[in-house]
């Protein structure tokens, strides 16, 4: 008993009143004062719970007018536009054809058909050679009981029962069906139930009645409060094993939840944010990184060029100058260059940055602090392809650290340590690699808990080529994280598009381990 | 970079070398072994024995073969390098090469040399022509500078002569074909012709490779002669020529042919090259050529470089063991690259081959020690501020990416001829979707609209990320701006709403402001606005015009505010 719901009380209550008489859901209605959708409601919980029973169910079919048969009360059925068609051509001694109908009277091929066969087997027409309809002045029981009909249920529905034979036919060949919904008429069952209670409903009943706990409620108000009313109420209980309702909340997306925990990280071991901006020049993104002009990796095929302008007015000095030389002849005695002319023009070309590195080398340029560690979270943008491991543009972590103790030891010391700050790894192992601006240059794999030994990022000193130029006369590590693959693994998703994701659902549901 | 397929026992035997008998390679070696090489396997196929490496190194083209691969790590094993005679410049050539004047204006260079003795396998011509293919395509790019032919020796008659010749003037059976042609049809109607055509094409005398008997060997860098210049298994007498605009390139590729087919048992004889004109290699020269100079290097730059004080006798060892020319050790190293190097710019290369010869193993990281301060940029501080007030809002926060279609930041949104329609667009575009940067964050909040009308409402999203606003003042073209963009979605969504946001936030961060009228064609007239504080505009809210909705195809009311977190800084 503790568990009825207001509803069901007042329903038991009713049925109580009544036990000679049992009512339909409209009597129900009546005497209890609900609104149909909470009766029906109350009825179904009692009828689950065995409280109430169904004493008696009654099935009556109604007949009404679709929206086809409020079109054709004003415009008239197929059959009567048929007839009167072939009415009027008889007057008029015009030569009728089924196609004229169809043009004329802006009917389907479907509907006329059917309406000429009606009336053919009527008699009320003749279908002559050439196809052509004559009218025979016979009148047409169907077209006469559709007007009727359409008259009648305009006013609304009406039991099926109640129409004479004939109209009852007309009605039920012309309402809709399955696979046909292009009828006037359609006929609902509708089932009339009443219902009585059960003995064990009986014995709540009582009980109910007998403590009069007509109040039992559902919601503490803050009335109920102010008046201390909530002394004499019952309060439904609840069942709490129903799954909540779901609602949104305002957070982070995971996979900037992701990046900020890396960015944390770096802050906490010291190193500063640098920023750039999307368009660069060649000259900084790549001509800085002594990457030569004819470099494979500067063609049309690998950077976005920007169309308007094309390039910068002009080139920081003493950087350009500098910079063009060490292309040309090296850095000093014991370097050679690349030994072609720099085109200093091409140095000005704007491009999407292609690579987060053009940003350490602003940084460089700029007076960067000795001893001094810098990072950025740095969009990148590569000609490539768009696919499940290609994105248009993504995150690019990089950095350097200057200092009078950086050497390779120092370069492998450090990248130790992101390896277990950054991807929590306990096994580190270093290769070989190649970077156009940095010798040596290291790749580090790490073993990643679930994906095994993976690549996590490269590093290397900053060549001479590139320091020198700068300004900068400490070693410089320069270092990059590939942390795409780990933040699909701690955000479960197996395409790198979907960290882009414009799916809210997806969105909303998504959510991180890290 | 290249990656290419090489065959496990081809590899074994050239690790072991000209008749010698091949051990197999233990399984976990290889790896360890390509480390030298800056190679990774990128795949194995059991059945057939073929590897598939991939070389990162874009210096190093000798390494880009099977041959390469096998010679570095066959020195490291005996710990010196290979001595290959034929660079010796007394040792007597086949013949001549002569190169005709005017040359110089469109082919300058030639190398070439005879390996007689190596019988051709089917292995070993499938090695050979890929080699050829990956140096002429990737170190020669696409044989504009460099370009290498492979003939049989036997019909060649010296000298040969690299000569220039008029289109219609002279015909032969290129390769692949069965009739005669002359150089102008050779450009037309080849394939090879058609895609490499242009390199030469637009000159009105071409370059021919011809015999002493006037057989044509080849037209450079386009096609070889069916007659001459088509090497089959089996054969044993080969001649081989490298072609191109930079003669130390011409030269190292014909050295790194050289030496290849020496691993492979070939004897070399060198070819004399004489030139019209005066070249660094002086007017005459042997091919192949060791043009590499020694190096003096001070030992106290690469300990200091390596943070380790390997000593003289270690450096020396280790660079032996990389195929290097120690010719003497003190506090100066004077080192010389073996002659299929040619990648020794600095100080610093000689410093990582003396850590990869050793194994970066063999150095124990160290820490950095000195001490630095970290911390945010002021403008990611208060952006980390601004996304935790809207988050505090239930805003869900979006990422999206900048690069994007005209379509979306524009057409869509009404601007097209207005001046909010300028954005910084691509040349070279790959798609059109992606063709642009945005230079708001809007459209990229109404995409995510576009397909969430499934996830129940209200939304509430924002993104704080970077815009491209074109700006002539400034040097790039361009302003990076990074911005606020939020949006209201849901059936009752108003302009009072979004205003309630913007108050508080703006409350929060104590930035006074005043909204001004704005008419935008993407907003509802009337209800649009311009935040301006101090004076100055930094962004702009309002509902959503719903033409623009009709065509995201967004079915609820939506509003929407930009705000430039760059300015609410400026106005600290």
């Amino acid at each position: 008993m503790d568990n009825l719901h207001p509803l069901e009380s007042t329903v038991l209550l009713a049925l109580s009143r009544q036990p000679d008489s049992p009512p339909t859901l409209d009597q129900l209605a009546e005497s209890t004062g609900l609104e149909p959708s909470q009766l029906s409601m109350a009825v179904e919980w009692l009828l689950a719970k065995s409280l109430i029973a169904i004493y008696a169910e009654t099935v009556a079919h109604l007949a009404s007018l679709t929206p086809i048969g409020e079109l054709y009360f004003e415009k008239y059925s197929p059959i009567e536009r048929v007839l009167s068609a072939a009415r009027e051509a008889g007057q008029t001694g015009k030569r009728l054809t089924i196609q004229d109908i169809q043009c004329n009277q802006g009917l389907e091929p479907s509907d006329v058909s059917k309406a000429v066969g009606s009336l053919k087997k009527e008699g009320s027409i003749l279908i002559v050679q050439g196809g052509c309809i004559e009218s025979t002045g016979r009148p047409s029981p169907t077209a006469e009981a559709m007007r009727a009909l359409l008259q009648e249920l305009r006013s609304g529905q009406r039991e099926l029962q109640t129409f004479a034979e004939p109209l009852r036919d007309v009605l039920q060949q012309h309402a809709v069906k399955r696979g046909n919904a292009r009828e006037p008429f359609r006929i609902d069952e509708r089932v009339t139930r009443s219902f009585l209670l059960t003995t064990s409903g009986q014995a709540v009943a009582q009980q109910l009645s007998r403590e009069g706990v007509t109040e039992e409620v559902s919601q503490l108000t803050p009335d109920l409060l102010k008046e201390g009313a909530w002394r004499n109420k019952r309060f439904r209980k609840y069942t709490i094993s129903l799954r909540a309702p779901r609602i949104a909340a305002g957070k982070r997306h995971p996979y900037r939840e992701f990046l900020d925990l890396v960015k944390l990280k770096l802050v906490s071991m010291g190193f500063q944010e640098m920023r750039g901006t999307l368009v660069e020049t060649e000259f900084w993104n790549m001509d800085a990184l002594f990457m030569p002009q004819f470099h494979p990796a500067r063609d049309i095929h690998d950077v976005y060029f920007v169309k308007n302008p094309t390039h910068a007015p002009s080139i920081a000095e003493p950087y350009l100058t500098r910079v063009a030389q060490v292309h040309e002849q090296g850095t000093g005695a014991e370097s050679s260059g690349w030994g072609y002319t720099f085109n200093a023009e091409r140095a000005k070309r704007l491009v999407l940055r292609s690579q987060g590195t053009a940003v350490s080398a602003r940084t460089l340029a700029g007076g960067a602090a000795v001893p001094g560690k810098y990072f950025s979270i740095a969009r990148c943008f590569r000609y490539d392809q768009v696919d499940a491991t290609h994105a248009t543009d993504f995150f690019q972590v990089e950095g350097i650290v200057l200092g009078a103790d950086i050497n390779f030891r120092t370069l492998l010391g450090l990248l130790n340590l992101f390896a277990t700050e950054v991807a929590q790894a306990k096994e580190v192992k270093f290769l070989p690699a190649y970077f156009p601006f940095t010798e040596p240059s290291v790749e580090m794999h790490v073993r990643h808990p679930k994906l095994g030994w993976m690549e996590l990022g490269g590093a290397g000193l900053f060549r001479p080529e590139v320091t020198c130029p700068l300004g900068v006369a400490v070693p410089v590590i320069a270092w990059g994280l590939g942390l795409d693959r780990m933040a699909m693994v701690a955000l479960g998703i197996h395409d790198i598009r979907d960290l882009f994701s414009a799916d809210l659902d997806f969105i909303r549901t998504m959510r991180g381990s890290f | 970079m290249p990656t290419i397929a090489v065959q496990r026992e081809d590899l074994e035997a050239l690790i072991a070398g000209p008749g010698e008998t091949a051990d197999r390679i233990p399984p976990d070696q290889l790896e360890d072994w390509l480390m030298l090489v800056k190679g990774e396997l990128k795949g194995h196929n059991p059945e057939t024995g073929e590897l598939r490496i991939e070389l990162q190194d874009s210096n190093r083209p000798d390494l880009w073969c099977c041959e390469g691969i096998a010679r570095q790590i066959r020195i490291k094993q005996r710990g010196a390098a290979i001595p290959y005679s034929f660079f010796d410049k007394q040792k007597p050539v086949i013949g001549k090469l002569l190169v005709a004047p005017g040359m110089e204006k469109i082919r300058p260079y030639v190398a070439a040399c005879a390996a007689v003795g190596y019988r051709v396998t089917a292995t070993g011509l499938t090695q050979l022509i890929q080699t050829q293919e990956k140096l002429a395509d990737i170190f020669g790019r696409k044989r504009r500078t460099v370009s290498i032919g492979l003939y049989r020796l036997a019909p060649i008659r010296f000298p040969v002569s690299y000569d220039l010749v008029k289109p219609d003037d002279v015909k032969f059976t290129p390769l692949g074909m069965e009739t005669l042609l002359t150089l102008r049809e050779i450009l037309m109607v080849h394939p090879k012709g058609v895609e490499y055509g242009a390199i030469v094409g637009s000159h009105d005398r071409l370059p021919v490779l011809r015999d002493a008997k006037g057989q044509v060997l080849s037209f450079p860098p386009i096609i070889n002669s069916r007659e001459v210049g088509e090497v089959q298994v089996g054969d044993h007498e080969l001649f081989v020529e490298v072609t191109g605009t930079d003669l130390p390139m011409v030269a190292l590729a014909l050295n790194i042919f050289a030496a290849n087919l020496a691993d492979r048992g070939a004897v070399i004889t060198p070819v004399e090259i004489q030139s019209p004109v005066k070249t660094t290699f002086g007017r005459r020269w042997n091919t192949p050529i060791d043009f590499g100079k020694p190096r003096s290097i001070p030992l106290k730059a690469i300990e200091s470089a390596l943070g380790e004080a390997l000593g003289g006798q270690e450096v020396a060892a280790a660079l032996k063991s990389y195929g290097y020319e120690v010719k003497s050790v003190g506090k100066k190293l004077t080192v010389q690259l073996p002659p299929y190097r040619n990648d020794l710019l600095q100080t610093v290369d000689v410093v990582e081959d003396v850590a990869i010869s050793q194994g970066y193993a063999r150095f124990a990281p160290v820490m950095p020690s000195q001490f630095t301060v970290g911390g945010l940029s002021r403008l990611e501080q208060m952006a980390d501020r601004v996304r935790h007030l809207m988050v505090g809002m239930e805003f869900q926060e979006i990422i999206s990416n900048i690069m994007g279609s005209h379509q979306d930041f524009c057409t869509r949104m009404r601007l097209d001829g207005t001046e909010w329609a300028n954005v910084v667009e691509v040349d070279n575009v790959m798609s059109l979707s992606y063709s642009c940067l945005r230079q708001w964050i809007t459209p990229s909040l109404l995409q995510v609209e576009t397909n969430s009308s499934r996830a129940f409402y209200p939304h509430r999203l924002f993104e704080v990320g970077e815009v491209a606003v074109p700006d002539k003042v400034v040097d790039v073209g361009s302003r990076t701006v990074t911005m606020l963009g939020a949006v209201i979605a849901h059936a009752e969504a108003n302009f009072s709403e979004i205003h309630s946001c913007l108050d508080l936030l703006l409350y929060y961060l104590d930035r006074p402001f005043a909204l001004e009228p704005l008419v935008h064609p993407s907003f509802l007239d009337g209800r649009a606005g311009r935040i301006v504080c101090n004076g100055r505009t930094m962004g702009l809210l309002g509902e959503v015009h719903p033409a623009v909705l009709d065509h995201w195809q967004i079915g609820v009311p939506t509003v929407a505010l930009e705000l430039e977190i760059d300015r609410l800084l400026d106005e600290a």
